[in-house]
């Protein structure tokens, strides 16, 4: 019996109401994403005559969501390939943090050290800082969340997060329970140029300079690399990568420690900026950063780096116009709305379950 | 046979050791003076053992990972901090609102409510709350729902700690920020005169402890109902669950609802007992405090919980403080050179617990008999991904 | 019962997934108190479309009519509660709870107890609860599971003791429509022969229609009164054991899978 059938290039094509809907939710995203700064960008307009005050939100918000894009790389990465919130991946930036300053007093590096020595002494910082961070990342999984593996996705979530209150504790102990002041070695704040109106500080600049080749070089490994090619199939297929000779547990220790590293690198560059460090500061780091994600669709590189520069500048806007004891509930609050409206973000596609 | 063997036959066996230990709980105040500080501690345990048994039934019946508990306990407390003390002077004129409040406090600017229509009134707002809370994880997979869930405990809290820079109706406040709210009044019961903790622990005591028994009671009733056996055949698997005509929406809520209203109840509680309110502790951290004391206890069992409770309670109050830190192990330490307070630690030391129980016995210290299967022998998640690999 | 008299009617129901089209333009119309099956090489879209039947999957396009009413898109446990009750490929019980639990769970529909009457055990509640116990044992009785075994865990079940609860399970929200998918997977022919007997005996006795995905042709041959062939989506034959045995398109489906 033939019913009114469709034909096949019909079926395929996507019903309109799915399209209105993808629609709406992207759009809808931009949208209230583009409204916050808007906003205030007018009332600028209408208070001050000019975009200054809006325009610097601005800077300051890139060059601080240069830094969450760095750390929300790690979540992404960690996610697309084992499905896993590392919910301590936060506290991995704050021991970076840590770290790093740690080593400025024996490596004899003051405010007053010269360029050349400066910069040099910084990238050992650096480089140890990562290492120290990529290195508990690795440490991490492979006692807490490897073992798990048979179990419910409840049990190394749990673990997580038990690991994330170890590590505030290690950074109590280590520098206080209050926030520390740092040296101002690279004088952050003082302009370095100024275009229309708008003022770009020494430590925009670095956060931008500094995250730019990081990320490239992320991009080209997991790009082009022999590993990463592995890790891209692993995130892909488990099973189909194990099948093909990939051994999959080095692929997922791989996968967090570049997280780690990108972490590490992100709480040096942070400290630079901010002139402080705190036990604290991987706690509201890692939300941010994990809403970074998420926003720009996590288990994607781009969309990680995206949704950092996205929330800097959100988080920026919020902490100068509303008060800085607000911007957590206005970040989480963004936060919800994706995961209600959009959870997969501005990029994101489904990653492996379908339909 | 011998005697325990006999005794264990019988039907009501079962009962025995619970039995024993209610009684023995009940009586316990009488045998200690009215102001006393371990039954101060054993208050607080039973308020905690309150929480986690709230938030057992979401993540352990349910198996809805809430990281976001303290939300419930902030609204109760907030609840009690409203309309249990003069927050609101102004309200109802000079006089105030009353209503089924006697002595004292009927004298008192601002509203005041009888504490038991609080507590009905913390068990309503929680239920919506947790309803409200719910709706945004339905469709998603479960750590996501636990990021959800912390958001908002942490956007509640944000809310109350700033609450003094809303205003409302003119010059009333939405909370009192990082500053405290008190007094709150003291429980007042119908036919009895209204407590007075500066005077005397037990009627507190006995009101957390009828408290907890309902709770114990309800949980216990719910288990074993229809209800109960659809939340653990949601959490086992969802989509057979809907299969079998489980309402996904609906059963996901009502866990949320009713384990939130247990928080709320405590929160009220609490609030009335140190009459005092500040939205200071409304953190992440008290979450994971709780979540610590259900996974110790063991996932879904009810028993279980609250031992993990009572037992985390007692390491906050006194193995840390007293035990560890003035005790031979601090004396050790510092002789060492180690220059810490135990009670800096607190909190790493719950995350401790929570890793090594997870990596050594997820199925917690009481376990519930089919939680122990999932978590060992990894029966009942078809679609995890760590489970591809093993 | 729909117009044609059929208890389920599918019309064109078609479904995509990004840019798989699983199952194309497919309608079938089951009579009631029938025994049918729809066959297929692997891969055909044969449970895809049952789980547009179940409400699993939403169809991209098409109609689902069930008793009457369309139940395109609608929600699976609604789909439950309208009489359409299923198993699956491969077994999903609920593996912690006892064979009885487990029984008692797919009478979700059935029962009426809401919140507060499960807490207050309210008389109604609990006559329920005694009724829905009984009646699982009795579910599981009729599928042959021995009485010592209702109250063992169901993961410590025999493979095909937990087939048999599975069917229980589903019969408990006594439904009119049973969907069992692949039910004789990894039974010998001996097991297989009792299954086919006793769905014969469920027709009968239970007022029910029964809907099978198969791949053992004896099976299929053996009980169905119509069968649908589906390949790559979509349905390249349809009509009485005899006629799809000896229809060529179906001989070159399966042949052609197996030569390549």
């Amino acid at each position: 019996m033939e019913a009114a059938g469709i034909s096949a290039d019909a079926a395929l094509k996507p019903r309109t109401s799915e399209v209105v809907a993808e629609f709406i939710s992207r759009y809808g995203l931009i949208a209230i994403l583009i409204a916050f700064p808007a906003y205030y960008g007018i009332q600028d307009l209408i208070n001050d005559g000019n975009l200054n005050r809006i325009g610097n939100n601005l800077v300051d918000g890139l060059s601080n969501g240069a830094i969450w894009a760095l750390v929300a790389l790690g979540y992404t990465l960690v996610y697309g390939i084992i499905e896993l919130i590392n919910f301590a991946h936060g506290e991995i930036f704050m021991i970076g943090a840590f770290s790093a300053f740690a080593l400025w007093e024996p490596l004899g590096i003051t405010a007053d050290t010269g360029t050349a020595a400066l910069i040099l002494g910084l990238l050992v910082t650096m480089v140890a800082a990562m290492l120290v961070s990529g290195s508990l990342n690795v440490m991490i999984e492979r006692v807490g969340y490897r073992p798990l593996r048979g179990a419910p996705k409840l049990a190394p979530l749990i673990t997580a997060v038990g690991f994330s209150f170890i590590l505030q504790n290690v950074g109590i102990l280590w520098l206080g329970a209050s926030q520390r002041a740092v040296p101002d070695l690279i004088h952050s704040q003082r302009e370095l140029f100024g275009f229309f109106g708008v003022s770009v500080s020494r430590g925009d600049v670095l956060a931008f300079v500094a995250m730019i080749p990081l990320v490239l070089l992320l991009t080209s490994f997991v790009g082009q690399s022999r590993l990463g090619k592995a890790m891209r199939a692993t995130a892909q297929d488990p099973e189909a990568a194990k099948l093909m000779g990939i051994n999959v547990d080095t692929t997922i220790s791989l996968t967090f420690l570049l997280g780690g590293l990108l972490a590490g690198a992100a709480g040096l560059i942070n400290t630079l900026y901010q002139t402080n460090v705190w036990f604290f500061q991987g706690f509201t780091a890692g939300l941010i950063a994990f809403t970074a994600a998420v926003m720009g669709g996590i288990g994607n590189l781009r969309g990680a780096v995206l949704g950092g520069l996205i929330i800097g500048c959100i988080q920026q806007i919020s902490d100068n116009r509303i008060g800085n004891e607000w911007t957590p509930a206005v970040i989480f609050a963004y936060l919800v709305l994706i995961m209600t409206f959009r959870p997969q973000g501005l990029i994101g596609e489904e990653t492996r379950e379908a339909g | 046979m011998s005697t325990i063997q006999e005794l264990r036959t019988k039907p009501w066996a079962a009962y025995l050791l619970p039995g024993v230990v209610i009684i023995a709980a009940a009586l316990f105040p009488l045998f200690r003076p009215p102001l006393d500080g371990f039954m101060d501690d054993c208050i607080l345990a039973l308020a905690y053992v309150m929480m986690a048994l709230g938030l057992n039934l979401v993540v352990g019946f349910a198996g809805l990972l809430d990281l976001g508990y303290v939300a419930f306990y902030a609204l109760g407390a907030m609840a009690v901090g409203w309309w249990a003390s003069d927050f609101f002077t102004g309200a109802g004129g000079e006089k105030g609102i009353h209503i089924g409040v006697t002595g004292f406090a009927k004298t008192l600017p601002g509203i005041h409510v009888n504490f038991l229509l609080l507590v009905v009134g913390a068990i309503i707002v929680c239920a919506v709350a947790g309803a409200i809370i719910g709706l945004p994880t339905l469709r998603l997979r479960g750590d996501y729902i636990a990021i959800v869930t912390l958001a908002f405990g942490e956007i509640i809290g944000r809310i109350f700690a700033n609450g003094d820079e809303i205003t409302f109706f003119g010059d009333y406040k939405l909370s009192n920020g990082r500053q405290s709210i008190s007094p709150i009044d003291s429980i007042d019961v119908p036919a009895l005169a209204p407590f007075d903790s500066a005077l005397n622990l037990r009627p507190y005591y006995w009101t957390i402890f009828a408290m907890v028994l309902v709770v114990l009671f309800v949980n216990f009733r719910l288990r074993d109902s229809k209800l109960g056996r659809a939340w653990i055949a949601l959490r086992e698997d969802e989509v057979a669950a809907a299969s079998m005509g489980v309402p996904l929406v609906k059963t996901k809520l009502l866990a949320y609802a009713t384990g939130g209203a247990f928080g709320g109840i405590s929160g009220a509680f609490l609030g009335a007992y140190f009459s005092s309110v500040n939205a200071n502790q409304f953190q992440f951290g008290f979450s994971i405090f709780i979540l610590a004391m259900v996974i110790l206890g063991g996932l879904g069992s009810i028993w279980g919980v609250v031992l993990g409770a009572v037992a985390l309670s007692f390491v906050n109050i006194r193995l840390i403080p007293d035990v560890l830190d003035q005790g031979f192990v601090g004396d050790a330490l510092r002789d060492a050179g180690l220059k810490f307070s135990f009670t800096e630690i607190s909190f790493g030391v719950f995350g401790f617990i929570l890793v090594i129980m997870m990596v050594l016995r997820p199925e917690g210290l009481l376990p519930e008999r089919r939680r122990k299967m999932e978590l060992t022998e990894g029966i009942g998640e078809t679609e995890s991904v760590f489970e591809a690999r093993v | 019962m729909s117009a044609n008299g059929s208890i389920l009617s599918t019309v064109s129901t078609t479904k995509v997934f990004g840019g798989l089209l699983a199952v194309s333009d497919v309608s079938i119309d089951v009579g009631p108190k029938s025994i049918v099956s729809i066959i297929g090489p692997n891969g055909a879209g044969k449970t895809t479309f049952f789980n547009m039947l179940t409400g699993l999957y939403r169809p991209t396009a098409g109609r689902i009519l069930f008793d009457g009413q369309d139940v395109t898109g609608r929600r699976p446990d609604l789909i439950t509660a309208a009489g359409v009750a299923r198993t699956f490929q491969n077994i999903r019980l609920f593996s912690t709870m006892s064979a009885l639990e487990n029984v008692m769970v797919g009478a979700h529909t059935r029962m009426r107890a809401g919140l507060f009457g499960s807490i207050l055990r309210t008389p109604s509640v609990r006559r329920e609860e005694a009724a829905i116990t009984e009646n699982a044992h009795e579910m599981l009785d009729y599928v042959g599971l021995k009485r010592d075994l209702h109250e063992q865990t169901a993961a410590n079940l025999s493979y095909g003791d937990q087939r048999r609860v599975e069917i229980a399970r589903a019969l408990a929200s006594d439904p009119k429509l049973l969907l069992l998918d692949e039910p004789t997977a990894g039974m010998n022919p001996q097991e297989s022969q009792a299954l086919t007997q006793f769905m014969d005996q469920l027709r009968r006795e239970k007022d029910l229609t029964i809907l099978l995905i198969e791949h053992d042709m004896k099976v299929v041959m053996g009980v169905s009164e119509h069968i649908w062939v589906l390949d790559h989506g979509e349905k390249i034959a349809e009509g009485e054991p005899d006629e799809i045995r000896q229809n060529n398109r179906v001989i070159e489906a399966y042949l052609g899978k197996q030569e390549s």
